[in-house]
């Protein structure tokens, strides 16, 4: 039981490193964001699993309510800085289906 | 074998270090910042693992809070930077303006906010 926990934990490790190297690699600013804001929470799952699997119940407790606490909070800040970054950049992507629905808001509140 | 992941994460913080350092922008820093974090938390769920104690597993909850008020805070404030600074682009500065409607007791922000729009 316990080499199955530590082989989950180092495929989780391993999804961390790749969330890192894809930071360096990807063109854009959307598409870094989408290396961090989904690789990432992942493996913290993927570590959470093998460790919940090592610990037994009184430490999946705690790791339960943190995987939650990471589900609920790390989307909503990424997709923050999505917005952020979409409205403070000059218009360089070819397909912006985010333009029609910013401009509605503006045209809206004028 | 946990300390192979333990080591594999403190690679991933590294990895991610270096990409706040050298980043072009805030937005890139914030996020990599992001990434260290959440490295880390996994170091300590590893370590956790490691030592068989959930002694510190209470420390991913509360990281996991204050990482996602930085990010949001960070995430404003590029926001409203940009507003400042006359950018090439209307922001959308009436969303955020009806969003700041409750915050009417403090005299100050919202002055600033409306000085600045």
């Amino acid at each position: 039981m316990t080499i199955v926990a530590e082989v989950i934990m180092i495929v989780g490790a391993l999804i961390a490193v790749l969330a890192a190297v894809g930071l360096h690699k990807f063109a854009t600013p959307y598409a870094r964001f989408h290396a961090a804001g989904k690789a990432s929470p992942v493996a913290l799952l993927v570590v959470a699993l093998g460790a919940g699997i090592s610990l037994g119940w009184a430490g999946s407790a705690l790791l339960i309510v943190a995987s939650v606490a990471m589900i609920l909070t790390l989307p909503v800040g990424v997709h923050m800085m999505f917005r952020a970054v979409h409205r403070s950049t000059p218009p360089t992507l070819d397909i912006d289906d985010l333009a029609p629905a910013e401009r509605f808001a503006r045209d809206r509140n004028k | 074998m946990t300390e192979a992941a333990i080591a594999l994460f403190v690679l991933a913080a590294l990895i991610a270090s270096v990409r706040l350092l050298r980043a072009p922008n805030l937005a890139d820093r914030v996020i990599a910042l992001d990434v260290t974090l959440i490295s880390f938390m996994g170091a300590i769920a590893a370590h956790a693992a490691h030592t068989n104690s959930s002694q510190y597993l209470i420390l991913l909850v509360v990281i996991a809070i204050i990482g996602f008020t930085a990010t949001v805070s960070a995430a404003r404030f590029l926001q409203h930077e940009q507003i400042g600074l006359g950018g090439p682009v209307d922001p959308g500065v009436p969303l955020e303006s009806s969003d700041t409607g409750p915050t009417r007791g403090s005299n100050s922000a919202a002055s600033e906010i409306g000085g600045a729009s």
